[in-house]
């Protein structure tokens, strides 16, 4: 049986590049490697913590100082001793962790040894080399260069490749590798008849020229940025990231050099006068997930997300699995424990705000609206109700409002009090990075947890003498979540704060404070003002209706301070999530009574008290604001909040941000990966093992990113192009697209491999110009016809002697059927949208929520638009093997399942393109035939053939006749009381065809 | 046609290649592409040999989400009577986080009686009055601990073995390391009760596995699975025609591309029609006796009734060879007023949990059925108040220490195992953590947990995840 067990690892994962009959030397990556790997590095291998007898052989001299191989000497060597010896207690592997090596396996080992045990780096460790184009002799074949490496090693195995397919065949297959949608049958109808020689080149410019093309190719990136509408773990709320997916569409759309690519997402917001573009483009790693529960620790989740993070930039960037040695140094590469930690780092050191994304067409239309509302404030005075009189109308009007005016303002001058504002000299919290801004106010950045506590110290000079009463300004402030004042940003309201204690001292000695009235300082019932001070830290101010408004709070002094000194204030934020303040500033007062907040905004309260040294504009925004707040005018003044109501929002998008200089973020390594057990800290660095001789390793996030599209990295061409082959041909050239590590099987035609990664950075990273290259190949055009003999000697088409034919992606199967219903809607970008899904599918997720599906054109957006829940994942996406957005995917399963027929025949949202599809193909002729005809080809791209015609034509029949007796009925098929027979028939025939395979296969 | 010698081929790598039915690096490869071969011995779903005798055919795991108090359940602490209203010593507590609650919280005593059941003397709570009667069919564990504190992860943890979403689920794992034995029926469902999940659909995930393992959660109400209905309009005649539309177009186009994964959708689409046809059988309870339904206390479409629905569902389900079942009933996180959220979630609970039991007994399906019940963490001897939350005399999450129970296949009855401290604070004896009571069920299952991996990204994935746990040998009859 051994045989078997090797010729079926030859067919199935040897490189088909290499031939049998010549016996070369031992090959120590694709032969002894994956053996050390698979049956010895487990104890013999990197990881220290795990290796026995102190014997590594992943290293050459180690092995040989040790004894275990002796290079010329296999008799002498104890690797071979062991490998082969009878005694339990001595054999290795040691029997319980496994099989013995086979003699086959044994004997090339030994072979090795003899012809002096040569090691080789992995190959994928490695820079790739532009290998000379294999010598074929069929030179007709070829169309370019992969097709020398593909047709070389299929002459030498005495085989040819497969013919080329059929004009329709190929339109649809190359319209859905470029742009995921099949060609009318007009469009193939013209391919096919274009005489032109280079018609089928002309075609592919046309379709990678085509906004379709950045729309099918953002679906595998999305994929590996683990890209979601929601936030993922229990509550799974929604977030704004939109932006940045619609990033993506226009970066590929425009063909962005990879290299630039790379390094705007992962660092975007560090390039010199970063654009607000190469910011958004950061929110690649803010795709990782949110936990909203109630109660969670925010610095752990957001630990489990920097995993996440280093798990990811590993798969997409370097095809390893870093992930390993989060807990311990890799067992089979070269990753220690500490490497994984020195690459966390590495983009450990970033802030992850919310932004506004500040789109000059919602700006220019906020712009028009404030000018709309000036004029109408302007002319706010005229529509004061009139004095009583004969005079003039505005002028009676004019009078009135000076008498309120000034009425009002007698009134507020016994309201205000002369606040100063109290600069800190000096502060310290928990975690928080707090900054004094140039209006007194400071600002709060950095890490927050669920109890944080800042300490402000103030020098209480003369002038403030005596101070009987403190204010606390609560500001918001479009840097923080929902605007501010509070830092909010999971699971409470955004911009919310919870201030549990305020407790001040004078040179050290406490101050006694007089409970705050709850009349003037904001708060509902449960978060009063009062609570402040009543030593009880689940009590305290702040509420969701102080989000987005200042507020503020005003402690009387039992006694006023009289004494120069060091004034202490201390803020606690204590709550089940983190609610500290964003921005705030204080102030004092002299006054002799107890003060309450007057309740004007603070820059009005301030004009007031300096009514008498007011210039003409101070004087000129006090009418303003009593003009924006007298009642006389309520109804005047509709038209004006109406219009505030309509201004347009900017959109939010989630980026990252680089860390101030004097706040850097420290990184630990974690024994076991544990977030409770951080150890020493670790500098960033790229792993050693891939920057041995220590040049160029990056310190920071952007040079990462630089890093990683550098020569420094030998695995960035092959793993880039190696997941574009994939996409087309099903299959990479290296199977694990994944995973290139010491463990993963050796690519199929690594030559080839190495020469497409090498001409794609000749090429200057263009995806564009490596899929030209690909789709224009003699290899991409064979027909995908499988013979029997090809199905029994190459099942995986490894040898790749015939086209690619595979079912394609979830998105892709409901894009086929929108465009051939003819109601796909082209539009791009913004929000996501929700096309129809039973109920149920969402109402198994937390809190039930509704899906509110779609209408009009967006019911029927291309499929990247579709609004993604990670917790209950579009349900017609995920039975097609969709991922849910929870992880980064490299390359996805492809199932065929009874649970994807029960979705293509019976789920409604099908059945609803089915009737349009009807639709049209009864606008576009009454005849019968033709009405086949054009349904087929609007799904199969191809004509049909006789046989086929006759079978749906049988079909279309016998459903005309049942519905004509009455024992189906058409408007229950159509969903309309109008609908006739013949409507309801066709749509039967629609959505039977909707049902073959081969509408949702890659011909 | 397919050459025979590929087919053994496959299976020879499977089974003979002597590193265990997930160890082979393409494994994913080879079970994607098993639908390549048109032969049913190598679908995904053909039954495959475990690593040793099993006890159990399938499991039916009645997963209590939201963590029900152990203290007012199964594990009785009367020096909690003592020390009610005092603060438990810092010794005790030792830093640990909670979620919402101070460390110097007082203790809550418990809020139930307690007393001696069956001939084991298994002590329960006067809130589970069904249970007591089956105790001696049952084993409960006592010591039971977890990593996590939080809902979702801790559930994660539970039904995927980590807590952070994106691993496959146990019902995945059994389905992918066995196979199927249900023709017309998903190998793996997944039925809910009681409210929203904080874990969510990724308790069900295939994860990393082939997707077909996914859990196929059946819907609350109308039609079990989605899609199982045919569009408004088309009878049972009308969808059969169009399925022979589509078989023999397909048919055709199998014969001029020769793909063999175009045989696999002819296949797969009359299984949809298998299933669509015996789904309104699988959910017709009139053909259960009056004395079952009783017993259960079922009565279909009945919202108030959804779980003990879910538990006759269940046993219909076993009896059809589904290999995993898996009930969710939401609803225990009793922050306040732990008593009366006890109370009421028991009455919707206890009495089909303990029908379950004795229905499997009599029936004699116990004996190779494993029923397993329980939440995701335990919860505080000390008590949860909060004006602001609105919240009193409740019990905040306790990862140290919870309850759970498991029956049949395999399991001894009538045991108690593990012991707390008398504040119920740690687990003082036989410690069982999450990960030991999955490898526990798998190795009822006849899986070695250890052995039961898969490669993804270059690591072999395990249920169990990377430390060592064990089964519970003491567990095993």
């Amino acid at each position: 049986m051994r045989y078997l067990y090797l010729a079926c690892f030859l067919i199935v994962f040897g490189q088909v590049e290499l031939t049998a009959q010549e016996r070369q030397p031992v090959e120590f990556n694709r032969e002894i490697r994956p053996m050390l790997a698979a049956k010895c590095f487990a104890c013999h291998g990197p990881d220290e913590s795990h290796r026995d007898a102190d014997l590594r052989l992943d290293e050459r001299k180690v092995a040989i100082d040790f004894g275990a191989i002796v290079p010329g000497e296999p008799d002498e060597s104890e690797l071979i001793r062991r490998i082969t010896s009878e005694d339990p207690d001595e054999r290795m592997p040691p029997p319980e962790t496994g099989e013995p090596l086979t003699s086959q396996q044994q004997r090339l080992f030994r072979t090795w040894i003899q012809e002096g045990a040569v090691y080789e780096k992995h190959w994928a460790f490695s820079p790739p080399k532009k290998h000379p184009l294999p010598p074929i002799s069929d030179t007709s074949w070829p169309r370019n260069a992969i097709d020398n490496f593909v047709l070389s090693p299929l002459e030498t195995a005495g085989m040819k490749p497969s013919s080329e397919a059929d004009p329709y065949t190929l339109v649809r297959r190359v319209h859905l590798d470029l742009i995921g949608l099949p060609p009318t049958p007009e469009e193939a109808d013209a391919f096919v008849a274009d005489d032109d020689p280079h018609a089928y080149e002309n075609l592919v410019d046309r379709l990678l020229h085509s906004e379709r093309y950045g729309e099918r190719w953002a679906q595998p990136w999305l994929d590996l940025a683990r890209y979601a509408d929601s936030n993922g773990y229990e509550k799974d709320r929604g977030r704004s990231i939109w932006p940045y997916r619609d990033w993506v569409i226009r970066a590929l759309n425009a063909d962005m050099p990879f290299d630039q690519f790379t390094v705007e997402q992962l660092a975007g917001d560090m390039l010199p006068g970063a654009t607000i573009d190469q910011l958004l483009a950061t929110g690649f790693h803010r795709n990782t997930m949110l936990n909203e529960e109630g109660g969670i620790d925010p610095l752990e989740f957001r630990h489990y997300a920097m995993v996440d993070r280093v798990a990811t930039t590993g798969t997409v960037w370097l095809g390893l699995s870093v992930g390993c040695a989060q807990c311990h140094t890799h067992k089979y590469d070269p990753i220690t424990h500490t490497d994984y930690y020195r690459l966390m780092a590495l983009l450990n050191n970033a802030d992850e705000p919310e932004i506004l994304v500040k789109q000059p067409e919602i700006q220019s239309k906020r712009d028009q609206i404030e000018q709309q509302i000036a004029e109408l404030e302007g002319g706010l005075v005229k529509r004061f109700p009139p004095a009583a009189g004969e005079r003039p109308i505005e002028t009676r009007s004019q009078e009135n409002f000076e008498t309120a005016y000034t009425q009002w303002l007698t009134d507020a001058r016994t309201k205000v009090h002369k606040w100063e504002t109290m600069t800190p000299f000096s502060w310290e919290t928990n975690l928080p990075r707090l900054e004094l801004l140039e209006d007194g106010s400071v600002f709060s950045s950095g890490d927050i947890t669920k109890r944080d506590v800042f300490r402000l110290r103030f020098d209480v000079d003369a002038s403030m003498l005596p101070v009987s009463a403190v204010r606390l300004e609560v500001l918001p402030d479009e840097r923080l979540p929902g605007g501010g004042p509070g830092r909010t940003y999971y699971e409470g309201r955004k911009g919310h704060f919870f201030l549990s204690e305020f407790a001040a001292t004078l040179n050290d000695e406490p101050l006694a404070l007089n409970a705050p009235p709850s009349e003037g300082n904001g708060g509902a019932a449960a978060s009063n003002a009062t609570n402040v001070i009543d030593g009880n830290g689940s009590t305290g101010w702040g509420a969701d209706d102080l989000v987005g408004r200042p507020q503020q709070l005003v402690l009387n002094l039992d006694t006023p301070i009289s004494q120069l000194g060091e004034l202490q204030i201390e803020l606690l934020f204590e709550s089940h999530f983190a609610a500290s303040l964003g921005r705030f500033r204080f102030s004092a007062v002299s006054a002799n009574e107890l003060v309450v907040p007057s309740g004007f905004p603070p820059g009005i309260e301030n004009l007031v008290t300096r009514f008498d040294e007011l210039d003409e504009k101070g004087h000129e925004r006090l009418r303003q604001y009593f003009l924006s707040v007298t009642p006389k005018l309520a109804e005047a003044r509709m038209p004006i909040d109406e219009l505030r109501q309509k201004m347009p929002t900017f959109p939010t998008t989630l980026v990252m941000q680089e860390r101030p200089d004097d706040n850097p973020r420290q990184t630990f390594r974690h024994h076991r990966g544990e977030y409770l057990s951080p150890k020493e800290a670790v500098d960033p660095g790229a792993p050693v093992f891939l920057s041995s001789d220590g040049s160029n390793n990056p310190s920071n996030r952007l040079e990462l990113a630089q890093w990683l599209v550098s020569d420094a990295n030998p695995l960035i061409g092959r793993v880039t192009v190696n997941r574009v082959w994939q996409a087309v041909f099903g299959v990479g050239l290296h199977q694990t697209s994944d995973d290139f590590g010491t463990q993963s099987p050796p690519p199929t035609h690594p030559k080839l491999l190495d020469w497409l990664a090498c001409e794609f950075v000749e090429q200057g990273w263009s995806l564009k110009e490596l899929l030209r290259l690909i789709v224009t190949s003699a290899t991409y055009r064979q027909s995908a016809v499988t013979t029997a003999e090809q199905l029994q000697s190459d099942p995986e088409n490894n040898r790749l002697a015939r086209g690619p034919r595979f079912r394609v992606e979830a998105e892709m199967v409901r894009d086929i059927m929108l465009r051939a219903s003819g109601l796909l809607s082209t539009e791009m970008y913004g929000p996501g949208v929700r096309p129809p899904q039973p109920a149920s599918v969402t109402a198994v997720a937390y809190g039930s929520p509704k899906w509110n599906a779609s209408v009009g054109a967006d019911r029927f957006r291309r499929s990247i638009y579709t609004w993604k829940k990670r917790t209950a994942p579009f349900a017609a996406y995920s039975v097609f093997d969709a991922p849910s957005g929870e992880n980064c995917v490299a390359r996805r399963n492809r199932s065929n399942t009874p649970l994807q027929a029960l979705t293509l025949l019976n789920d409604q949202m099908y059945m609803e393109l089915a009737r349009g599809l009807a639709k049209v193909a009864l606008s576009n002729s009454d005849v019968e035939e033709e009405t086949i005809r054009y349904i087929f080809r609007r799904l199969l791209v191809r004509p049909p053939e006789s046989e086929e015609l006759v079978a749906i034509e049988q079909y279309h029949k016998r459903q005309l006749e049942r519905l004509q007796l009455g024992e189906l009925a058409a408007s229950d098929i159509l969903g309309e009381e109008s609908a006739t027979n013949q409507q309801a028939a066709w749509a039967m025939v629609a959505r039977a065809l909707m049902n073959l395979d081969e509408v949702i296969t890659k011909p | 046609m397919i050459n025979p010698q590929l087919q053994l081929t496959r299976r020879h790598f499977f089974r003979d290649c002597g590193i265990g039915v997930g160890k082979i690096a393409l494994a994913s490869l080879l079970a994607d592409n098993a639908h390549a071969i048109s032969n049913a011995a190598v679908s995904p779903f053909a039954p495959q040999e475990s690593h040793f005798e099993a006890t159990a055919k399938r499991v039916i795991f009645l997963f209590m989400a939201g963590a029900p108090s152990q203290l007012e359940s199964f594990d009785y602490k009367p020096k909690l009577i003592e020390l009610a209203g005092t603060p438990i010593p810092p010794s005790v507590i030792q830093g640990q986080r909670y979620a919402f609650i101070q460390p110097d919280a007082a203790v809550l005593s418990p809020r139930f009686r307690f007393s001696k059941h069956g001939q084991c003397g298994a002590e329960v709570s006067e809130v589970m009055p069904r249970l007591s009667e089956v105790v001696d069919d049952i084993a409960i564990v006592r010591s039971m601990h977890t990593d996590l504190f939080n809902h979702a992860p801790a559930q994660l943890l539970v039904n995927t073995g980590n807590g952070v979403p994106g691993r496959a689920s146990m019902g995945s794992w059994l389905s992918y390391g066995l196979g199927s034995e249900a023709n017309d029926l998903p190998s793996f469902v997944v039925l809910r009760s009681g409210g929203g999940l904080s874990g969510g659909a990724a308790m069900w995930s295939a994860g990393f596995l082939p997707s077909v393992h996914q859990g196929v959660a059946f819907r609350g109400q109308g039609e079990p699975i989605l899609h199982a209905t045919n569009p408004d309009g088309f009878d049972t005649l009308a969808q059969r025609d169009s399925l022979d539309l589509i078989r023999s177009l397909n048919q055709r186009q199998l014969g001029r591309v020769g793909d063999p994964e175009i045989q696999t959708r002819i296949d797969a689409y009359e299984m949809a029609f298998r299933m669509q046809s015996r789904a309104p059988e699988l959910m017709d309870f009139a053909q259960e006796r009056k004395e079952t339904l009783e017993l259960y206390g079922a009565e279909l479409g009945n919202g108030e009734k959804s779980f003990a629905n879910n538990c006759l569902l269940a046993r219909r389900l076993a009896e059809r060879g589904v290999r995993f079942i898996q009930i969710y009933h939401a609803g225990w996180d009793h922050h306040s007023d732990v008593e009366g959220g006890m109370v009421k979630q028991c009455k919707q609970t206890d009495q089909a949990c303990a029908a379950l039991i004795q229905d499997l007994k009599n029936r004699g399906m116990l004996d190779d059925t494993l029923v397993v019940w329980g939440g995701e963490f335990g919860r505080t001897p000390m008590v949860e108040a909060s004006v602001a939350l609105g919240r009193s005399q409740g019990r905040d999450h306790h990862p140290q220490a919870f309850t759970m129970w498991l029956a049949g296949g395999g399991i001894k009855s009538g045991i108690t195992y593990g012991a707390t401290d008398e504040l119920g604070f740690h687990v003082v004896e036989n410690p069982v953590h999450v990960h030991d009571i999955q490898a526990t069920i798998l190795h009822c299952l006849g899986l070695d947990h250890r052995k039961l991996s898969y490669r993804v990204s270059g690591l072999d994935m395990r249920l169990t995840g990377v430390e060592e746990h064990h089964p519970v040998e003491a567990l095993l009859a």
